[in-house]
């Protein structure tokens, strides 16, 4: 049985009406090469002749041991048990489950049951969103957060009915919630079937290069700009902007590369915590403090630096600088006759945008940590059986890749509620070693996962 | 005293025959008195040979479209009857592979079978309900919608049906329609076994579990500690041990004086993975297990669980069902790769040796 490939599942879910029966039906009439098993639970809703689909009674089976996490699909065990003695039929088996339905238990099967674990794996969950209607309900049930919080891929369907202002906040809510997943706008349920089936979406590496900033924490400052300055006098100028106020963090010594800027920015988030000091047109800024500008006159508005000795200046500022058209202007400056107002004016030697923080206004929500260095497996797997014994019915999913010390290839791992699979996949190389998480869950206590997270590094 | 248990007796599985037939086989048993062999497969071909030579008779394609998912022979073994993913039940002469009857159920699959004891009932899991038929294909009873899909069915008497399902196994009494007796227990119930007297009923369940209760006392306890669920359970078929798979160990209950509950279960340890099958002899205490690798043992076992192994092959592939000739004579196993072995079982005990002597 060993070096059996295992056949991918992909998991359909949906509040009734999201259009699930129309893209099991794109699916199955797209030339994709592919003999596709569908198990359906709502019956007769599929409209192609299509050799295997299989009806099955949505059978969710608790554990004597009332562990949530335990609970399994009884109905895809059995069908799933049947299936694979006919492997020769299908390559790929297609789940779609009931509008109402909790994605745990369907997605656990895959991890439950061992014979089922054996001959299938999870290719990824992909939940279809009612674009106009996905408001209403999000307020109204669980199962439709945790059908976004469990998927790969988010459709957002039918966004012809919703305006675009309206489908951008959506779409922002629906990131909150799930930041690993990818998410596409479609009408009439017409997206790629590359997009659904064989995602591999447990690969991280994929989520990265569509995202590359997912898994940057969040920091209170949108912007930082590091200038080079001599001794003497410095003036920031803002124009008209978005607040009247902006919050300010001025650095001496700031270093340019990412290292330094990720830095500075960790000690801006402990000075951004203490109350703002706040500074009127026309007053001095100090150096490692928090300052709240006063932006509420019209037009220009200028504030000062002094600058006693050479050093590298860091502006960790609340907006980006485009936002207000910040600007530093060495003063007393005479550049050869040209106007001093515009050829003074001092460009950053770095910039750096960052992930804004905003209002998580769901208890769903995703927290993504990323840390370099080798991870010490034994304080590890303590952390983790704690937290899933304590934490495993409020985390929906889990996944990411490690370092370990002892192996030359990175362990990646997913998880679903308490349970959770790791591997080694490709070597490390040359590569610099670093851990990448992803947790998605409700009321998850961002703070305590990542320091838990940094006392198991080594 | 046990290291005589383990000289009186010594088995050996003698390679009879081999043949192969075109996919998964998934079950296997003797018909016609032992005079042949009947083997099914996932995509619904029946196949019978000849029980000494191996010779084929005759065969079927795809008897259930979609495919087979359940076979019973009747206990003269003259007919027999299959059920598949098409929502049917077929009754067929075992002899010339005459198809006798077919019963439409409808849409869905069917998964169980069993023929009463005196083979005067059919018994068929549909779904949620258990229909019981006479020999002819009437229907003589169903019964209600069980609360999720029935697992399990097996008979205690010629007259009582049990059926597992999630959360409680149920009696029947066939003739009036009643329900004899309600064991609950929330778990989910994936297999079944009645002890011969039909006191004892154990079900493994889906965390890896096994069930037991006594129907005459009402007591029921519950054997954990298995690494994958224990689909396989077999009682001698003098109930005195059960023996149960959900490891590469086949685990064996001794139902001797105050047992199982607190006494260790024997434990036969050969097999490097999971067991797939088990099955024991008509007569004294051999039991046959089969193997996900495709490895098959026959142990000769004592009363209190522990035992020996007498013989073993390798088949190379997941072990579909192990079935004793009716005279203990033979033994075949089917595998996931379409493989059939037949092997001639001989037993020598003290006394025939002596007898030479």
């Amino acid at each position: 049985m060993a070096g059996k490939t295992k056949i991918p599942v992909t998991i359909l879910t949906g509040f009734l009406g999201s259009g699930k029966t129309t893209l099991l039906n794109r699916i199955l009439s797209d030339e994709h090469g592919k003999r596709i098993a569908v198990i359906e639970n709502e019956y007769g809703e599929v409209g192609i002749d299509q050799g295997l689909v299989i009806n099955a009674d949505e059978e969710v089976f608790e554990m004597s041991n009332g562990c949530i996490c335990c609970t399994v699909r009884g109905d895809l065990i059995r069908v799933l048990g049947n299936l694979m003695k006919r492997r020769d039929k299908f390559d790929y088996v297609l789940v779609e489950t009931t509008g109402l339905a909790d994605p745990g238990p369907v997605a656990q099967t895959f991890f439950m049951d061992d014979e089922i674990r054996d001959e299938f794996s999870l290719d990824g969950i992909v939940t279809l969103v009612d674009a106009a209607h996905i408001d209403q309900q999000l307020g109204r049930s669980d199962e439709s957060s945790e059908q976004i919080a469990f998927a790969d891929v988010l459709i957002l369907n039918k966004v012809d009915l919703v305006p675009s202002d309206k489908l951008d906040m959506l779409e922002a809510r629906l990131r909150d919630m799930n930041r690993m997943a990818r998410v596409l706008r479609c009408r009439q349920a017409d997206v790629s079937v590359d997009t659904v089936l064989n995602l591999s979406a447990f690969d991280l590496d994929q989520v990265l290069q569509r995202r590359p900033t997912f898994l940057e924490p969040e920091y209170p400052f949108e912007w930082t700009g590091v200038y080079k300055l001599e001794q003497g006098r410095y003036e920031l100028t803002l124009q008209e902007g978005p607040d009247p106020f902006m919050s300010m963090v001025a650095m001496t010594d700031q270093g340019f590369d990412e290292e330094g800027l990720i830095e500075g920015a960790e000690a801006c988030v402990r000075l951004y915590a203490e109350p703002a000091e706040c500074l009127l047109p026309g007053s001095n800024i100090q150096f490692g403090k928090h300052v709240s500008l006063q932006l509420q006159s019209e037009g220009h508005k200028s504030f000062f630096i002094e600058v006693d000795r050479p050093t590298n200046l860091g502006l960790f500022t609340q907006h980006t600088a485009e936002e207000f058209n910040i600007q530093v202007i060495e003063l007393g400056c005479i550049a050869g006759g040209v106007d001093k107002d515009n050829d003074c004016a001092i460009s950053p030697e770095k910039e750096r945008v960052w992930v804004a923080q905003h209002e998580h206004d769901d208890e769903v929500g995703s927290i993504a940590i990323e840390c370099f260095g080798n991870v010490d497996p034994a304080k590890l797997n303590t952390w983790l059986g704690k937290l899933l014994a304590e934490k495993g019915v409020d985390i929906f999913r889990m996944k990411g890749y490690l370092s370990f010390a002892e192996e030359s290839r990175r362990i990646v791992f997913q998880g679903v509620h308490m349970l959770f699979t790791s591997q080694p996949d490709r070597e490390w190389g040359d590569e610099v070693r670093r851990n990448q998480l992803v947790f998605i869950g409700r009321n998850l206590d961002e703070a305590s996962l990542r320091s838990e997270f940094d006392k198991c590094l080594i | 005293m046990p290291d005589l248990n383990s000289l009186s007796s010594r088995g050996m599985l003698h390679e009879s025959w081999t043949s192969q037939v075109d996919d998964y086989a998934i079950v296997c048993g003797w018909i016609l008195k032992g005079d042949a062999l009947l083997v099914g497969d996932a995509a619904g071909g029946l196949n019978t040979f000849e029980g000494k030579s191996g010779k084929d008779m005759w065969k079927k394609k795809e008897v259930h479209e979609g495919g087979l998912l359940a076979m019973s022979i009747h206990p003269e073994g003259h007919i027999f009857a299959t059920a598949g993913q098409d929502g049917n039940v077929k009754i067929w002469k075992a002899k010339e592979g005459e198809q006798r009857k077919i019963i439409e159920l409808g849409k869905g699959w069917v998964e169980h079978l069993a023929w009463s004891p005196d083979g005067t009932l059919l018994a068929v899991a549909f779904l949620r309900r258990v229909f019981v038929f006479h020999e002819d294909g009437k229907e003589h009873w169903h019964s209600d919608e069980h609360q999720s899909t029935v697992s399990a069915i097996a008979w205690s008497s010629s007259n009582e049906l049990a059926t597992a399902c999630y959360g409680q196994v149920t009696f029947f009494d066939v003739v009036s329609g009643q329900v004899n007796q309600k064991l609950k227990w929330k778990g989910s119930l994936i297999s079944m076994a009645l002890s011969p007297d039909g006191d004892i009923v154990a079900c493994g369940s889906q965390d890896n579990s096994v069930h037991f209760w006594r129907r005459s006392t009402n007591q029921d306890s519950e054997m954990t500690g298995y690494q994958v669920k224990p689909s396989q359970l077999a009682f001698d078929q003098a109930g005195k041990v059960l023996a149960t798979g959900g490891s590469e160990v086949v685990t064996v209950w001794s139902f001797q004086g105050d047992g199982p509950e607190g006494t260790i279960p024997g434990q036969l340890f050969l097999h490097t993975v999971p067991i797939s099958a088990l099955s024991f002899s008509h007569h004294g205490m051999l039991l046959a297990s089969g193997a996900r690798d495709g490895s098959v043992y026959v142990w000769f076992l004592q009363n209190d669980g522990n035992g020996n192994p007498v013989g073993g092959a390798f088949m190379e592939d997941f072990i579909g069902t192990i079935a004793w000739k009716p005279d203990d004579s033979a033994l075949a196993a089917v595998n996931a790769k379409g493989v059939i072995n037949v092997w001639d079982f001989k037993l020598r005990t003290k006394t025939s040796s002596k007898g030479f002597g």
